[in-house]
């Protein structure tokens, strides 16, 4: 029989399990006839018999488990690989990126077929209909984006607004007006909240607007980050579709019979949102004159507005401080993001802002407000402007081995402009005290979007590059390089200049592979200095044959350049190193086919390189390549021509002919040594 | 009329011989018309036998011998009688075995002295049949006939319209399988509103988990209230900003969490993100994962604590037991709807109240009744 109840499942089991006690029970009861009876019966009976039915069966608690935990603890046992790309990157190593425009490509790519997926899914409901999962995944189902009450009514219009269809929120409004039909002011209030929301706009619908966001976003991160930044500084982080004169929240906002402070609340939220910051100041003008009070939010926004308002600093900071005393008067306390809009309208206050923003701080802590990450962004933001930067040695004591959670949207661009002031600054022990910060708990999360950590990651590595040892640099190189950022030109061109003030031009080859991979082969200046660096002395042949062959290289991204119709112009400098790395291990028809180059690109070669290509046809003793040289050098009329034939005639052993050749392809050197003769 | 009427139902149902292989059959056939996995009905069998061992005889005989019982009837109670008792009687031919019937009828003849019942009889077995067509007809699936018949037995117990109770209670068994079916196949209409509203509470519940490690944003919220509520309590907007969060609200706490959230930098973290999204089965592993949130196995299989409002005996109490042993097999339900199928019981047996106290009276005379009858055999 137990044999039998184990195979039974679980509901079987237990509902048998009651069932035997219940059983027990009739065995206690007086016998006769209990089994016949019903269970209740029978306990009736027990019951009036006390002392046997004392037992009561203790059911014992199901004990409770975050969903998360184990899964937390096994995350925290893994730890960053760093010569591999992002995990997200892992499904498929063709699809492994190898530098940043690659990582971009891919990531967004990911995003964007994620997006489509999300899209088929919603725009066609009918074909994913089967639910298959138990239990039932809500998040893997159609989202329902189409409004089901097809009348005219109020809540028509609610579940518009909970849809965030702005356009047909607004008809439907329109519609109910005209029918005479009252809403009320709850249903009003959140149609403002909509329309002051998007501005009026239809928002972008969830599953595409993502990949916009990201593509502007990457759009904008090209090379000219300094741009960028000026311009979030200068307005109100504005972006996005302006406020138009006359909107519909507008409309609505005037046609609504009554407005409580929510309703102006909102509007003056939305006006400064997009832009019309004149605008929401005199909305609050007429809040306050019909005797409402703001909310904190608003006020928030209304101090974000601020500079928009006024022009002169001194103006801007009593307009702050009339709105900070008007939440005095109306008793708003203020939180975190008051005070960091008050820092960061402060950022555009000029001098004043450094005396200022202390004294904000000081109230924050008189508030037992703790600062974000955001608040010291905007303190240093301050300070940086004014050209005094070492607060941040402050700024670091303060946020030292703490652990920060998001709480501000600007929160993400503390690390970047901390490490921005620590390259500044140049003092790489703060840098070092900055990054021990950012791996400090789940401070990485902090980071911002991948845009920011390669910039911050960038700083960070050329000032290592400046200060530090070249064996600190590559510790550092393998650590960040690729698995945290993919350096752009300007850190490999540190890179190189820290090898060669290192001393260590021999490892030039090997960051050659990685500028190459990393997609850099098409930067001439970076090319440039490689080939520079390499020509610039004589190193072992081992040395010297690893540089020619890494010319070779670069000689080939030349041409199928020029293949490829992309113009990436041979210059005198490249083709001449070109030429005489391959002179120095003694590849003298390639470097002669580089003098061929110096014709057909019409550069002029420079003295050395001729010297140095005529070495090597001697070392090679190949005459006929010398007489060729000198003849190439008559052709662009080099002023060392007949230098060049006299060390061709001196060291070669040369037959008559040549010699005649000579001395025809450089008539003037002749007359010219018969008169230095002279 | 009805008080004599209402005496012979006491006494039929004080009889438990009579009663008890209705109620089994019912038990039996009611766990069984409820979608129970199948490798569960041998349990079925074992436990409702535990209750009835002696009376096995008696239940196989009654179908049998329902249609002689009738003719029987027929023949014995000539004269009319008011529809109550017809119908008690149509529906005791159904149930009695023969033997059984004779000595019921007999009992009847010399305690009421009914003389015109046969024909009003003859007319109203008809009547519950065409009322059984009926309501069949009504029925897009039929129940099983046997559980109708059951349903009718317990019908019968009881001293109402007996029409009516059976097609209350049947109606109340239908809803109980149809829930039961939709809830085990997916009703395709149903599942699909139930998808959208479920849709939006998930999402709901996402945004706010991905807002909720960052402790600051609900700490501001706190924040923001209380003071509202310390300092601008009575005005209008704060309710309503109570109410539920603005959109302003909902999008800002967006933001803050798009600033903390990161693509995962490994497979569990990865994992974690699913588990958020609720694709992936929670660990550790729970197999009752998705049956019902917050309740625990043992609220679907202990009911007797929604019986405390039955009385403590009689075939109410009976049935009730038969009830939730059939609910308690049953994983389709919720725990809500199971307590809320025992509570339409328990309405629908309270409207009744005063006819049952009646029955309590007869039930009294009746047992004695009994005693002094086998007493005298």
């Amino acid at each position: 029989m137990a044999g039998r109840w184990l195979r039974h499942g679980r509901w079987q089991q237990v509902s048998l399990l009651s069932g035997r006690s219940s059983l027990r029970l009739f065995g206690a009861g007086k016998g006769e006839g209990s089994r016949h009876c019903s269970g209740s019966a029978s306990l009736q009976k027990t019951e009036a018999d006390p002392g046997v039915t004392e037992e009561e069966i203790v059911v014992p608690r199901k004990k409770t488990w975050d969903k998360l935990a184990v899964l937390q603890t096994l995350a925290s046992t893994v730890n960053r690989d760093p010569t591999a790309a992002h995990y997200m990157f892992q499904d498929d190593p063709y699809l492994i990126p190898r530098n940043s425009y690659e990582y971009r490509l891919f990531s967004l790519s990911k995003e964007s077929g994620k997006n489509a997926a999300r899209y088929i899914v919603n725009e066609f409901p009918r074909f994913f209909e089967k639910d298959i999962a138990e239990p039932h995944i809500p998040c893997l189902m159609p989202e329902n984006l189409a409004p089901q009450i097809e009348e005219v009514s109020e809540a028509a219009l609610k579940e518009r607004i909970q849809l965030r269809r702005v356009k047909a929120s607004v008809d439907m409004f329109d519609q109910l007006l005209q029918s005479g039909t009252p809403l009320s002011l709850e249903t009003s209030n959140r149609l403002l909240d909509l329309l002051c929301f998007y501005g009026d706009r239809e928002p972008a619908r969830e599953d595409q607007s993502e990949q916009k966001e990201e593509l502007e976003e990457s759009e904008e991160a090209a090379p000219d980050q300094r741009k960028r930044r000026g311009r979030s500084w200068k307005t109100s982080d504005f972006i996005g579709p302006k406020w138009r004169e006359n909107n519909n929240a507008e409309r609505i906002f005037n046609l609504m019979p009554e407005r409580n402070a929510h309703s102006y609340c909102t509007m003056i939220r939305g006006m400064v949102k997009h832009g019309a910051c004149v605008r929401a100041h005199d909305m609050y003008t007429d809040l306050l004159n019909d005797r409402h009070t703001a909310d904190v939010y608003t006020f928030s926004a209304l101090i974000l507005a601020v500079p928009e308002v006024k022009e002169n600093y001194i103006e801007r900071w009593e307009l702050v401080e009339d709105l900070l005393k008007h939440m005095v008067q109306q008793k708003v306390q203020p939180n975190l993001l008051t005070f960091n809009a008050v820092l960061k309208t402060l950022r555009k206050c000029g001098g004043m802002g450094k005396g200022i923003s202390l004294k904000i701080l000081r109230e924050m802590k008189a508030l037992n407000i703790e600062p974000s990450l955001a608040t010291f962004e905007h303190l240093l933001g301050i300070f940086y402007k004014s050209g005094s930067m070492e607060i941040i040695y402050e700024v670091m004591d303060e946020i030292e081995g703490k652990t920060f959670v998001a709480q501000d949207p600007d929160d993400a661009n503390f690390f970047v402009s901390a490490m921005r002031i620590c390259h500044s600054l140049k003092d790489v022990e703060l840098a070092y005290r900055l990054h021990k910060v950012l791996e400090t708990g789940d401070n990485w999360k902090l980071i911002g979007d991948a845009q920011q950590q390669s910039l911050y990651c960038a700083r960070f590595f050329t000032l290592v590059c400046m200060m530090e040892q070249l064996d600190v640099i590559l510790k550092w190189y393998k650590e960040l390089v690729p698995s945290l950022f993919y350096p752009n030109a300007q850190v490999m061109w540190d890179l190189l200049q820290a090898l060669d003030t290192a001393n260590h031009l021999e490892m030039v080859p090997q960051f050659w592979k990685d500028i190459k991979q990393l997609g850099l082969s098409n930067r001439p200046e970076l090319l440039e200095e490689v080939l520079a660096l390499m020509a610039r002395e004589i190193h072992s042949q081992e040395t010297q044959m690893s540089f020619a062959n890494c010319a070779a290289d670069i000689k080939s991204i030349f041409e199928t350049r020029e293949r490829n119709q992309v113009p990436l112009g041979w210059t005198a400098s490249a083709l001449g190193n070109i030429a005489i790395l391959f002179s120095r291990v003694g590849r003298i028809q390639e470097a002669c086919n580089m003098l061929e180059l110096f014709k057909r690109t019409s550069r002029v070669p420079s003295d050395k390189v001729m010297n140095e290509v005529l070495t090597c046809a001697k070392q090679s003793n190949t005459p006929h390549q010398a007489v060729e040289l000198v003849k190439l050098a008559a052709a662009f009329s080099l002023p060392t021509t007949a230098k060049l034939a006299r060390r061709v005639i001196e060291e070669f052993e040369l037959s008559e002919e040549q010699k005649k050749t000579l001395e025809d392809a450089d008539p003037q050197s002749s007359d010219s040594s018969d008169s230095d003769s002279d | 009329m009805e008080k004599s009427c209402l005496r012979y139902i006491a006494e039929t149902i004080k009889n438990k011989w009579f009663i008890r292989p209705a109620f089994r059959q019912f038990c039996v056939i009611y766990t069984f018309s409820l979608p129970i996995l199948s490798s569960k009905t041998q349990k079925c069998f074992s436990t409702s036998t535990g209750f009835y061992n002696k009376e096995d005889e008696s239940a196989t005989s009654t179908d049998s011998s329902g249609e002689k019982a009738s003719e029987n009837q027929e023949k014995a109670t000539p004269g009319n009688a008011k529809k109550n008792l017809l119908n008690i009687i149509s529906e005791m031919k159904v149930e009695l075995s023969s033997k059984k019937t004779f000595q019921i009828l007999k009992t009847l003849k010399t305690k009421e002295q009914t003389k015109d019942q046969p024909e009003s009889m003859e007319s109203a077995s008809s009547m519950f049949q065409k009322a059984t067509a009926d309501s069949k007809a009504k029925r897009s699936k039929p129940l099983n006939p046997e559980l109708v018949e059951a349903v009718s037995a317990v019908a019968s117990s009881l001293p109402f319209d007996r029409k009516q109770t059976v097609s209350d209670l049947l109606a109340q068994l239908r809803k109980h399988e149809e829930a039961t079916d939709a809830q085990k196949k997916g009703e395709t209409t149903n599942i699909r509103s139930q998808r959208i509203a479920d849709m939006k509470i998930g999402k709901r519940r996402l945004t706010r988990g991905v807002s909720r490690p960052s402790s600051q944003i609900s700490f501001d919220d706190d924040d923001g209230k209380v003071t509202c509520f310390k300092l601008v309590s009575g005005v209008s907007f704060f309710s309503y900003l109570e109410s539920s969060p603005s959109l302003w609200d909902l999008e800002l706490a967006n933001q803050i969490a798009a600033v903390n959230q990161k693509p995962p930098r490994n497979g569990f973290e990865e994992m974690i993100q699913w588990t958020k999204e609720g694709k992936l089965w929670e660990f550790p592993i729970n197999n009752e994962a998705g049956i019902e949130d917050d309740v625990e196995f043992h609220e679907h299989i202990f009911l007797d604590k929604y019986l405390e409002d039955f009385p403590k005996q009689g075939p109410i109490r009976h049935f009730m037991e038969l009830v939730t042993c059939g609910l308690s097999k049953n994983p389709y339900l919720s725990v809500k709807q199971k307590a809320e199928h025992i509570e339409w019981f328990r309405d629908y047996f309270q409207e009744k109240e005063e006819l049952l106290k009646e029955i309590d009276d007869h039930e009294k005379e009746t047992d004695i009744s009994l005693e002094k009858k086998s007493l005298s055999k």
